[in-house]
């Protein structure tokens, strides 16, 4: 099975034409993935469909089953994600994997409960797993709990004069998640915040911004967003020379694909968090570079590693289970450990969330690098996650 | 707000003014000449900015990508302009807006296509790669760059508008299309012309943007939305209204994001729609 994305939006629209996609056979599996293809998403969607479809191609089956995976492409709106998914479930598709973003995530998540199926997805708001989880989802990176406390404390424990920290932040569901627990480890440490400056989701320019953070004269500059914008404000941040006086701290960060947008000029000093990175030596990633490198001839990024490890988690549990009905998939992936692309991986019962390493990593000078990829080094990895209780999880 | 910070902020808006300007003068100029929507536009700060990641990637000079950004996005805009647009000059504007939509959507498409969806990143020149010292602030060399090289852009165009036999056919054409006919001026070659001249500063604010802001697809599409607001806000057609009008919209930008900074994008349409109440034409447009 290789599916290109021209393949895959041909999929998606006769996904439209074909009333019966899920006709009952009884060798196949059906699973859908719901990204966004097209709309202000749209780069982020394609790599982690990309990586959804190299792990199906690998796997093949499921439960002794062959995988039939159809893309559905959301266009980066939550209403228009969920009516596709009504659509497919309303013609017998009952596994879901993937979304773009947390909003699209959380409104799918409701939908595939509500009508009896699977969905493991790669949200990054806490909600996930926390007030709005629910018996049909599974989350597989860590949140944005997580991303602040595996890399703010390590970092604040290595750079303890480092008291002094000014935020830059998205306003939106994400965001906000980011500078609530953010605040929450300046407060538990004791140290200042001097200010926030929000910028809305379709600001470009940050000159602006750095300039007012420049004025309060920080240790720190913590920029608490995701995407392209996080790669805008901190190149547009070291541009001002912020670096020479300021750490620059990026605790949500897709890792090798932003680095390459970067260029090691910006990256060399810089602190980041990531959920994924292609140089962890463990059995799960060793497969996972292997099949991307032989595909693509590239290093496996974050977003093609998410799109992987949510279809892997499927066809992981499947096996367990030894069935492919939603019951018995639930059941398996309770509990599931597997060696994922961090490491041995384990699905935490309580909540759905996945526990495994988050990295703080610092970015190396170019006359460090090793190979053309090798753009920072790990500094800390650590599974930080809130406790089922704390996130407010009521399994529904 | 402090009076250093506020005057740091006046200086670091009359930047990103000029960018502005840069990007929506070729905007102004077709709009006003033909009375044309060209909702590519942004297509060509796209192509400009990719030429110039391509150029510096293959060549390891942005000096290189400095001339053949606005080159391509010329060629660009006089194939898209004799191949298809000409052909849409008669048509009612919903038309010209769709064709130009779709012409936006292949390019865009076809990026991603060629590249990839990712960002890339577009090095600055290493001549200009440092900070300069202004009294006790910092700001960047090559953006102080931008800012000189629009300016010297701007001066060169309005002497090309103002004292030159084309440039008065073209603000001759902007009035009348009509008369300037009459008069023996073929009017096609001076449309073919300001699609050239509108298409080349288009990529070059491109090339000059990507440094700052790295390329990535969906950039042209972003720089389209700043553009008519700039536009509207200097009044359509006037190459002085597109020099106020970016640097009011910089400014307005810069000092809103220490003000108000969620505020700071809104405040963009904030200012285009005072400015739309006290002179419906814009700060330098007739009605």
């Amino acid at each position: 099975m290789n599916i290109s994305r021209r393949t895959a939006l041909l999929g998606g629209a006769s996904l439209l034409a074909s009333p019966m996609i899920a006709r009952a056979q009884t060798n196949k599996v059906e699973v859908v993935g719901i990204y966004s293809l097209s709309g202000t998403f749209a780069n982020v969607g394609d790599l982690l469909n990309k990586g959804t479809v190299m792990a199906f191609d690998h796997y093949k089956t499921a439960a002794g089953k062959q995988i039939n995976y159809t893309l559905l492409d959301d266009q980066g709106d939550a209403g228009r994600a969920v009516r596709r998914v009504q659509e497919a479930m309303g013609q017998g598709v009952r596994h879901v994997v993937g979304c773009t973003n947390s909003a699209i995530a959380l409104a799918v998540a409701k939908e595939v409960h509500a009508r009896g199926g699977i969905y493991i997805h790669m949200a990054g708001a806490d909600e996930a797993t926390g007030s709005q989880c629910n018996k049909s989802s599974f989350r597989w990176p860590g949140a944005s709990y997580t991303a602040i406390r595996a890399t703010l404390e390590p970092f604040m424990q290595a750079n303890p004069a480092a008291k002094r920290w000014y935020t830059i932040t998205g306003q939106y569901v994400f965001g906000e998640s980011l500078l609530t627990n953010a605040k929450a480890v300046m407060q538990e440490k004791g140290l200042t915040n001097l200010g926030n400056s929000y910028h809305a989701l379709s600001e470009r320019e940050y000159s602006g911004y750095i300039t007012a953070a420049m004025a309060t004269n920080p240790d720190v500059l913590a920029v608490l967003n995701f995407g392209n914008q996080t790669v805008d404000v901190v190149r547009q941040a070291v541009s001002f020379g912020l670096k020479r006086n300021v750490k620059i701290v990026v605790p949500w960060c897709t890792g090798l694909d932003q680095y390459q947008a970067w260029g090691s000029d910006i990256v060399e000093g810089v602190y980041f968090g990531t959920n994924y990175w292609h140089g962890v030596e463990s059995p799960g990633n060793r497969v996972l570079s292997e099949v991307v490198r032989a595909k693509t001839n590239n290093a496996t990024n974050y977003l093609q590693a998410c799109g992987w490890a949510v279809a892997q988690m499927f066809v992981e549990s499947a096996n367990k289970a030894g069935s492919l009905d939603v019951p018995d998939l639930t059941r398996a992936m309770e509990g599931l450990t597997y060696e994922g692309p961090t490491g041995t991986e384990t699905v935490r019962a309580a909540d759905h969330q996945v526990i495994k390493n988050y990295y703080l990593m610092r970015g190396k000078a170019r006359s460090a690098m090793r190979d053309a990829d090798d753009f920072a080094e790990i500094l800390q990895a650590t599974k930080a996650f809130m406790s089922p209780e704390q996130a407010g999880c009521k399994m529904a | 707000m402090q009076g250093q910070v506020i005057l740091f902020q006046l200086l670091n808006g009359i930047g990103i003014g000029m960018i502005y300007f840069l990007l929506s003068v070729g905007l102004t100029m077709i709009f006003g000449l033909m009375r044309f929507v060209n909702f590519a536009h942004g297509t060509l700060y796209l192509v400009g900015a990719y030429t110039a990641y391509s150029v510096s990637l293959l060549t390891g000079s942005m000096w290189w990508a400095l001339a053949f950004g606005p080159l391509a996005a010329a060629v660009i805009a006089l194939i898209s302009e004799r191949l298809i647009l000409r052909h849409t000059y008669e048509m009612p504007h919903e038309a010209q807006i769709l064709v130009t939509f779709a012409l936006a959507l292949i390019f865009q498409e076809s990026i991603i296509l060629i590249f990839d969806p990712l960002a890339k990143n577009v090095p600055v020149p290493s001549l200009l790669s440092g900070i300069v010292f202004i009294g006790s602030f910092v700001y960047p060399a090559y953006r102080l760059a931008v800012v000189f090289a629009a300016a010297v852009i701007a001066i060169l165009l309005w002497f090309a508008l103002e004292r030159t036999r084309f440039g008065a056919a073209l603000r001759a054409g902007s009035e009348s299309t009509e008369m300037v006919s009459l008069l023996g001026i073929n009017v096609q070659k001076v449309f073919m012309v300001a699609f050239l001249v509108g298409g080349g500063l288009a990529g070059l604010a491109g090339t000059l943007s990507a440094p700052l802001r790295g390329v990535e697809p969906f950039m042209g599409s972003e720089a389209l939305g700043v553009a008519f607001v700039v536009v509207v806000v200097g009044g359509i057609g006037s190459f002085t209204g597109a020099l106020l009008g970016g640097l009011l919209i910089g400014v307005v930008q810069s000092m809103a994001s220490s003000l108000w900074p969620e505020g700071a994008r809104l405040m963009i349409y904030g200012a285009m729609a005072l400015v739309l109440l006290v002179r419906p034409a814009g700060l330098m447009g007739r009605s």
